[in-house]
């Protein structure tokens, strides 16, 4: 293990609260209306910023007139691509530095648009309604040209989103042995399909915003923004704008939400921190719905065509997947793509023994793609769903499938054949505890004579059944790779402090978006230091030291890890001082309850206050090598990967005549090592399975024919309500993680194994009717659809 | 999106907003629960140049039932008609749409009578009034005029009111006891806009359905009467091959268009199976047998 904790001093903390569904600290503030973003601040002189958007989803600008938007009344600027690119820096995020590929790198559509939603112009104005007027009078001709729609024929076509590039394709890679070819033409059978996956929005609640204020007389930048990644934007605000870091100041309040949009800037964001520094005023931008639907980024538009072949009584022997992703026109922080990141987790929680892989990410006249909650998560679509195939084929019960292939404890540590260990993980459990929480054999049973009903009601000539529901059961299995250690995210930093009062300060690295840090964070500090989290406040941003922030499902471990460091360096501080003013041996003393004794003598007892207060106070009273202060700063360095994995099973029944799906029930069974705190945890995971059911069932970014989107509000964009999820069950495996705490991550796995889950049981509901279900969203019409094909 | 720039207007009463309507001439619209209009002015899909307020005039407010039927003031919000005692013992059809329309929050802020000017046909509202039937009653600087449930919807979005012209309220038939409704609406999610929709009313005596209207929202540019699947009813016993058969009716012939949440055809299957499924609730209502 790395990190630095310090010198070990005294019995190793109790665990009070972490492994404590300890009420959040943040929800009286969040739940009666005092919660604060960045939308709550508008101090005075503020300037509005807006975007006028292309209409066209590729076209040349024969003509930018701005005189009537600049002539408006209470407009303060309007500036253009000519006016602004030529002062900025890159603007790519920290992990696609120029020379990483991406698409072009400019701020403003120069002479050309690439998708409708590319920022042509910038407005400034008095307030919000003035500067959607001065919107309107900002006057773009276009000369249309063809656009690229079709991502899957986006690498063969001439016709180029960036013509710089000199290719429609921004990144490939493959590991395909021929080995894999023969493995599959031996085994005794084999399935194939393609799937395809639909686009989709991150949809945060809190859309983007920031207000950015230049003060010239120090010559810094305050920005006050809706983030992932306090430090990411500080960083990246420097470069482009040429500061020093330290001339940045990041500031975070409540955040409603990113699941990856708010991790790296979109160039909306670049361009306000430019206004402000031009006018020398606040400059607020809060992103509209509909531009935050059309034009900050999108996600999950991947097609795999996907082979799985078994010995007859089905154990896997070779998997294949050939992968392509839709990047849009810019993707989010320039990301050239992640493709190979979802191929290698292909294999997932099974024994198989040869893999190949193909992937390429190709440029589309659309919105760019970006990091979604799980952005690899077509991996587990991909062979959850051939699995489920595969049972058909064989006429093996999916689950029995899972548990002819599932790797076992006796398995591990297990060497995938991309080149992944697995270690500390328990699929098998998991599968185990979804079956009997779902109670997989009862719902069989009731299928059976359910389907012998349904089947016996079909009016003869109907060229399909016209009545009568169906039930289906799906389960879906997956290992997440949570908290990846490489480059710059490889490590977090925090400083805990106990004050001259006993109250304790944390400052990390993070940017919770809304998953609980400031209370699971709070957590491990009041464990270390034996004081109430209530007495622990957690401080994002400035001043904080650098962290890459959420992403990755990675804060559990990694600023969880940093926490506990910093915080054993402090405890070791505060008990070798409470030893010397109690003239006792540090391994005697207990720390607890908010304050340090005597062990067998209570009454000789400080409060943590009281120690605290002699160590800034009474620096003459305390060990010769301690300088005063109660404070400590650690980083912790991550493994390179931890895992953590689980498996969801859920119940469903599909009305035949109108194709519409209703879940039943929904389960997980999850291994996230350690819980912080398990309220949490379930809370991470509910809002993952609904996002992924969403995902399922609902959720569609569509364009028509001329790239002009169709989905631009939530009246089209149909997201779940509480109306749509079932009530979730929730299962836990714990198996150690070998990071401090043993904790995992689990933040992006609901959103993983429910997407593939939903579809299984779907699929397995119209299973009688000889229903192939490929692509998604499973809406009504689509079912209805296809069991009328089916019928023939 | 903030919305264009507008004059506001309150109307203390039917009379005062007339006058205003009068006065201000064709760029101006009524507002009342603002669910419809204000989006649409956001989303800058409407400019309107005056908005003339009619929820503060109290002759517009009420609700009330006689003889004839249930009377909905122009000002009356959709949360309290829904819930009126009134409604559930004159017009159940009316209170099933309105509490399928949007969220609770909304329907304390939208009017009934503003949903059925707007006139969407696929809004629950307009479907419920038809299926009932009823008067509109417009006021104009001419005075006031009744237009017939039937002849009110023209068309996407338009109606019969002349330019100058506000509705102050609707009123809705009254029928007699041994009537049953039914109100069924297809959604992909309970918020969302109804793909299609059935509102119907039976009227049963002794065994044998004598009165029937069934109307189908979301399938055509208005709200629309099936005057085929209604005469397949009259006469009938209530049973499962008559609805049957009066739904197949209810959907032959018409031609829903085609959008991202469904096809004509999927919307068409969907007409028969609401209507379908609505008659047997409605003749459970009614007493009959099914």
């Amino acid at each position: 293990m790395s990190g630095s904790s310090g010198p070990s001093v005294g019995a190793p903390p109790a665990a009070r609260y972490v492994g404590q569904s300890v009420a959040r600290l943040e929800d009286p503030r969040l739940l009666t209306g005092r919660g604060r973003y960045v939308a709550n601040l508008v101090p005075p002189g503020t300037g509005h910023v807006a975007f006028a958007r292309s209409t066209r989803a590729r076209a040349r600008i024969t003509r930018l007139d701005i005189k009537a938007a600049a002539a408006l009344d209470g407009v303060w600027a309007v500036w253009t691509a000519a006016d602004l690119n030529p002062d900025v820096g890159s603007l790519r995020g920290s992990l696609v530095l120029p020379g990483g590929g991406g698409p072009p790198d400019h701020l403003l559509a120069d002479g050309d648009v690439r998708f409708v939603g590319d920022p042509v112009a910038v407005v400034v104005a008095v307030s919000p309604a003035v500067v959607a007027d001065a919107l309107e009078l900002v006057e773009i001709d276009y000369e249309d040209q063809t656009p690229v729609l079709d991502f899957e024929t986006a690498a063969e076509n001439n016709n180029l989103v960036h013509p710089e590039l000199g290719s429609n394709v921004s990144n490939s890679a493959e590991a395909w042995p021929t080995t894999v070819d023969e493995a599959m033409a031996g085994a005794d059978t084999s399935v194939r399909a393609v799937i395809t996956q639909n686009r989709q929005a991150n949809a945060p609640m809190e859309t983007r915003g920031l207000l950015a204020e230049w003060r010239a007389f120090d010559e810094t930048l305050d920005v006050w923004i809706s983030t992932q990644s306090p430090h990411e934007t500080a960083l990246a605000a420097a470069r482009t704008l040429g500061l020093a870091v330290h001339q940045v100041r990041v500031h975070m309040g409540d955040v409603g939400g990113g699941f990856g949009q708010k991790v790296f800037l979109g160039r909306e964001e670049f361009a306000v921190m430019v206004c402000a520094r031009r006018l020398g005023r606040p400059m607020r931008w809060i992103e509209g719905r509909s531009e935050n639907l059309t034009s900050s980024n999108h996600a999950r538009r991947d097609r795999a065509d996907v082979s799985l072949g078994a010995t007859a009584d089905g154990r896997f022997v070779a998997a294949t997947i050939d992968h392509l992703e839709d990047n849009g026109a810019y993707s989010n922080g320039g990301n050239p793509g992640n493709g190979r990141m979802a191929c290698v987790h292909l294999p997932g929680p099974y024994r198989i023994g040869s893999v190949g892989w193909r992937t390429a990410t190709v440029y589309t006249n659309t919105c760019g793609r970006g990091a979604y909650r799980g952005p690899w998560q077509i991996e587990s679509v991909a062979r959850e769903l051939i699995v489920d195939m595969l049972a058909r084929r064989l006429e093996i019960d999916p689950l029995e499938l899972r548990r002819r292939n599932v790797l076992r404890a006796e398995d591990l540590p297990h060497n995938t054949a991309t080149g992944l260990t697995y270690d500390r993980i328990s699929p098998a459990e998991c599968l185990d505890q979804v079956a009997e929480m779902i109670d997989y054999d009862g719902f069989r049973a009731t299928q059976r004579e359910v389907r012998a009903t349904v089947g016996a009601s079909l009016a003869p000539g109907e060229r399909a059944p016209g009545a009568g529901s169906l039930p289906g059961i799906g389960v879906a299995v997956y290992v997440e790779p949570s908290a990846i250690g490489f480059g710059a995210l490889a490590t977090e930093g925090a400083t805990v402090r106990v004050e001259p009062d006993g109250s304790v300060n944390v400052y990390a690295g993070t940017g919770s978006h809304g998953q609980s840090l400031e209370t699971t964070i709070a957590q491990i500090v009041a464990d270390a230091l034996g004081v109430h989290p209530g007495n622990v406040r957690f401080h994002q941003g400035h001043g904080t030291p650098y962290g890459f922030g959420t992403g990755g499902s990675r804060s559990a471990v990694i600023a969880g890890g940093a926490a506990r460091a910093a915080s054993a360096g402090v405890r070791a501080k505060l008990l070798r001082i409470a030893a010397e003013l109690m003239e006792a041996s540090p391994d005697d003393l207990d720390l607890g309850g908010g304050a340090v004794a005597v062990r067998g003598t209570p009454a000789r007892r400080m409060t943590v206050a009281e120690v605290a207060q002699a160590a800034y106070m009474r620096p003459d009273a305390l060990p010769d090598d301690i300088s005063g202060g109660l404070e400590h700063t650690a980083r912790f360095k991550a493994p390179p990967v931890t895992y953590s994995n689980a498996a969801h099973a859920c119940t469903c029944e599909v009305d035949i005549a109108t194709g519409e799906v209703r879940l039943l029930r929904y389960a997980v069974s999850e291994d996230c090592g350690a819980m912080i705190n398990p309220m949490v945890v379930k809370g991470q995971i509910a809002g993952g399975v609904a996002q992924g059911i969403g995902g399922a069932l609902l959720e569609e970014v569509s364009y028509d024919a001329d790239g002009n989107p169709l989905t631009t509000t939530f009246a089209d964009y149909l997201v779940p309500s509480a109306a749509e999820v079932p009530s979730f069950e929730f299962g836990h495996i714990v198996t150690l993680s070998d990071s401090p705490g043993g904790h995992k991550g689990t933040g992006e796995g609901g959103a993983i194994g429910s997407v593939p889950c939903v579809f299984n049981a779907v699929a397995d509901a119209l299973a009688p009717l000889g229903v192939r279900l490929t692509d998604g969203p499973l809406s009504p019409h689509r079912i209805r659809t296809a069991i009328l094909e089916a019928a023939g | 999106m903030k919305s264009p720039p507008f004059e506001y207007h309150r109307a203390g009463s039917a009379t005062e907003a007339a006058a205003l309507l009068g006065e201000l001439g064709f760029d101006a619209r009524i507002l009342a629960g603002g669910q419809s209009l204000i989006p649409l002015m956001n989303l800058r899909l409407a400019a309107p140049g005056f908005l003339v307020d009619i929820t503060h005039a109290p002759d517009l407010a009420g609700i009330g039932a006689n003889g004839a039927g249930l009377h909905v003031g122009a000002a009356a919000r959709q949360r309290t008609v829904e819930l009126h005692a009134e409604t559930l013992a004159a017009a159940p059809v009316l209170a099933d749409a309105i509490s399928n329309a949007g969220q609770v929050p909304v329907r304390h802020q939208g009017t009934v009578v503003g949903s059925i000017a707007h006139a969407d046909p696929s809004a629950e509202m307009p479907a419920a009034f038809k299926a009932q039937g009823g008067t509109v009653t417009a006021q104009g600087a001419g005075g006031t005029r009744e237009i017939s449930s039937e002849d009110f919807f023209e068309g996407y979005f338009t109606t019969a009111l002349e330019e100058g012209e506000l509705v102050t309220g609707v009123t809705v038939d009254a029928w007699p006891s041994g009537t049953g409704h039914g109100f069924l609406e297809f959604s992909v999610t309970k918020e969302s806009w109804p793909i299609a929709l059935a509102a119907v009313m039976v009227h049963v005596d002794a065994g044998t359905i004598d009165r029937a209207s069934v109307v189908l929202g979301g399938v055509a540019e208005v709200p629309l009467r099936r005057p085929e699947a209604e005469a397949i009813l009259v006469g009938s016993a209530p049973g499962a091959e008559v609805f049957a058969g009066a739904a197949e009716a209810a959907a032959a012939g018409i031609e829903p268009l085609s959008d991202s949440f469904g096809s004509g055809a999927y919307r068409k299957k969907l007409a028969r199976v609401l209507t379908r499924r609505a008659l047997t609730t409605a003749a459970e209502r009614a007493g009959g047998a099914t």
